[in-house]
């Protein structure tokens, strides 16, 4: 009898000893060292600016040591990575590109995207009650909420809109557009000095990206007269439709704006397009912040301002478009809560957080904060400002299958600029097709 | 008198090729042929029984997502509205299958016809020829698009010098005449190497007694050449139309199935593991259907081919 009992006891302490090895992290002998690991896709700004705030994390609290994981891109190593780290609770932080809101209108495992269903299904450890949470916008915890709980911090947003080369600019005597007779008559002198007044490009990409014309189509002559508030929700109501004269009139806007594109842009590669402008390609270019550093790294010397493509000639209702970006989750799994936690507290205080912004450039999802990065210098007073895309996005989005319609929702706003469509037609096109969710 | 009687033993072993060979040897033989069976049925039936099962589903390939069969849905969506794209992904793959397999055979016979010979300027051009296909789809995309980017490209400056301006890969009307076209630069070379083949299989006496004959050189090449290399031509079509249902991997580095060029390939990928939404039921009924409909033109075109052979050759 003793002897099973000693066994048995040998036995556990054993496995105990074992669990306690094999575990990512967690803490060795109570108060002891803690493995924070944190996993993310290979984005070098974002790399970097992490690993130094892990350096400085470290010297702060010398118990904890962070360990961040990297798959090779945000596509489909990372996405495997994400999923095995969720299912096997194999880190304490994970990141993800993509939030939880806007959910499908009718949420269900069927239409939900990964993150939307581990959020709502709670893998992840509600943020709710930490104090850092009141140093974000409320935009951005709201795209990170559900049924009252945060599930993740949205560490920034990126904007889309109009790049210009301030010393072409200066050199043609330009004034910074606000409304869009100004923005058309900007082009008209641009073109007769024989410079292209705007550079994007759409090869490989596909006229998906014609959004950086629509989606401010949108925004600026739609959505201030959206019924509620919200176009989403009064599209999937009906009480706005496909057929509405804002929409028409943003549509032929866009096709008179695309007249002073370069040539053949739906065949220049996407790729090059930050180099093409940092070249002297375009006076300006249609893109989104994100390519902000690479236009810097092509022609350092360049100088680069921003201002959102206005489609009305209302000065007030011109703003940029806005997505979240790089978010940030606590695996519910995670044996190391508060280290997480810890760390989500240290990223957000004003210097460190300053700091992880002007190394990637993205656009700040905080109150306050003096940022000095190339991407703030560039967007200058918009910097974090716009229209949140989630005021229309859930209409358009795949998850509720408008991409799939028979019209192919981009190719079509390509026909009308292009001419072989009216935007009428295209207006009564999309009506036709528009089942809301 | 013996009288032979079936299936009765005689004194005699009846021979069997087997026995040739030693005990080991045959266990090593069979072995071997297990394996193969094994790894083939492991990871070429079974995947494929897989696969027409999951297309029944409706499958996210989301660990923890629940799995419905959804019988034949994912079957009859296709070419309604709510499959947007089918419909001209059909019509986009036969284009695509009948302008490859006509192009890439006649370049490939046009260039098997000049390089066939024993010349060093011969055996220089055969490797010319067949370093598409050595330099893989990825690299032989990106050259392309280099080459017809609309703002810096030489063929940009080529078609700007007479007039013509485009944006190649991204204008509806162009996109896919460059694909097909780049998928027969790759693939050429390959054909003319079966047909190099062929053509050198022809007895020379057959051509020195047509020059005795007096018989002239486009008869000769209708009367003695075409029919003589008709199996050549077998395998080279059947392998352009096999080649050609399946492609997707160079639409998508070229164009990612864009402005007319969703083939069914790329309508199953896209589908399947598309960024906007995973659909693997769906994107697997895509490629069962692609299974079907290339089985449908292939058995009869070989049957074709072979009843053709046989026809030329005049064997049985």
């Amino acid at each position: 009898m003793r002897k099973t009992s000693l066994l048995s006891a040998s036995l556990a302490a054993a496995v105990t000893l074992a669990a306690g090895a094999c575990s990512s992290g967690g803490s060795a002998g109570g108060g002891g060292a803690t493995t924070l690991k944190i996993i993310t896709w290979v984005n070098p700004p974002a790399v970097s600016a992490i690993n130094a705030i892990d350096a400085e994390f470290h010297k702060k609290y010398p118990n904890i040591t962070v360990k961040l994981q990297t798959a090779v891109n945000v596509n489909g190593p990372y996405e495997t990575l994400l999923q095995q780290t969720v299912d096997s609770g194999g880190a304490d932080i994970v990141t993800s590109v993509t939030q939880l809101q806007p959910l499908p209108l009718n949420p269900n495992r069927n239409n939900e995207t990964p993150l939307q269903f581990w959020s709502t299904s709670g893998a992840f450890a509600p943020l709710n009650g930490q104090s850092f949470l009141t140093d974000y916008q409320p935009s951005a915890l709201a795209a990170e909420t559900y049924n009252g709980k945060v599930y993740g911090l949205v560490s920034g947003t990126y904007q889309e809109g109009v790049f210009y080369d301030k010393q072409t600019f200066a050199k043609y005597h330009l004034t910074v557009p606000t409304t869009y007779s100004q923005f058309l008559a900007v082009c008209q002198t641009l073109k007769s000095r024989g410079v292209t007044p705007l550079f994007t490009a759409l090869g490989n990409v596909g006229p998906v990206y014609m959004q950086f014309l629509y989606y401010e189509a949108m925004i600026d002559l739609w959505y201030p007269h959206a019924p509620g508030g919200n176009l989403a929700t009064a599209l999937e109501k009906g009480t706005a439709k496909w057929t509405d004269p804002n929409f028409i009139q943003g549509m032929n806007e866009e096709k008179a704006v695309a007249q002073y594109l370069e040539p053949n842009y739906t065949g220049v590669p996407w790729e090059s397009m930050p180099g093409d402008f940092a070249k002297g390609k375009g006076a300006m270019l249609l893109d989104g912040s994100w390519d902000l550093s690479a236009v810097q790294q092509a022609n350092p010397s360049m100088q680069v301002g921003f201002f959102p493509l206005p489609f009305s000639n209302v000065a007030a209702d011109n703003k940029p478009y806005l997505a979240d970006d790089l978010t940030f989750e606590v695996l519910n799994s995670s044996p190391n809560k508060a280290a997480a936690m810890k760390w989500l507290q240290f990223f957000s205080s004003p210097s460190v957080y300053a700091q992880y912004v002007n190394t990637t450039g993205i656009s700040s999802s905080q109150n306050s904060g003096t940022f000095s990065g190339y991407s703030a210098k560039a967007l200058g007073s918009w910097f974090g400002q716009g229209v949140n895309r989630n005021v229309f996005y859930p209409v358009l989005s795949p998850n509720n299958g408008y991409y799939d319609q028979e019209t192919y929702w981009p190719y079509l706003q390509l026909a009308v600029v292009q001419g072989s469509k009216t935007p009428a037609q295209a207006a009564a096109t999309y009506q036709q097709d528009w089942k809301a969710p | 008198m013996t009288v032979f009687r079936p299936g009765r033993r005689s004194g005699r072993r009846r021979y069997r090729p087997g026995r040739l060979l030693s005990r080991g040897s045959r266990l090593s033989m069979w072995a071997g042929l297990l394996i193969g069976i094994g790894v083939y049925v492991l990871f070429g039936i079974v995947p494929a029984a897989g696969n027409v099962i999951i297309s029944f589903t409706d499958y996210t390939g989301l660990p923890g997502a629940p799995v419905h069969n959804v019988g034949f849905s994912n079957y009859s969506s296709m070419g309604t509205t709510q499959s947007a794209g089918f419909t001209p992904a059909v019509v986009a793959t036969v284009v695509f299958v009948l302008a490859v397999t006509i192009a890439q055979n006649a370049l490939a016979l046009l260039l098997a016809h000049r390089l066939s010979g024993q010349g060093r300027m011969a055996a220089a051009g055969r490797v010319l020829v067949f370093l598409p296909i050595a330099l893989g789809v990825t690299i032989v995309g990106l050259i392309w698009i280099l080459v017809f980017d609309p703002q810096q490209g030489p063929a940009a400056s080529l078609f700007g010098a007479v007039g013509v301006h485009s944006a190649f890969f991204g204008a509806s009307g162009w996109a896919m005449p460059l694909v097909i076209f780049v998928q027969v630069w790759q693939n050429a070379g390959f054909s003319t190497l079966v047909f190099i083949g062929g053509l050198r299989a022809i007895d020379p006496q057959i051509y020195e007694a047509a020059g005795i004959d007096g018989i002239r050189p486009w008869q000769r090449l209708r009367r003695i050449t075409f029919p003589l290399l008709a199996p050549a031509v077998t395998a080279n079509v059947l392998l352009a139309v096999v080649g050609a249902f399946t492609t997707y991997n160079l639409i998508y580095v070229l164009t990612d199935g864009q402005y007319g060029t969703q083939t069914l390939g790329m309508l199953a990928f896209n589908a399947a593991f598309g960024s906007f939404q995973a659909n693997l039921g769906y994107g697997a009924a895509v490629t069962v259907v692609l299974f079907v409909l290339t089985l449908i033109v292939a058995l009869p075109l070989m049957a074709l081919l072979r009843y053709r052979e046989r026809r030329l050759l005049g064997t049985s």
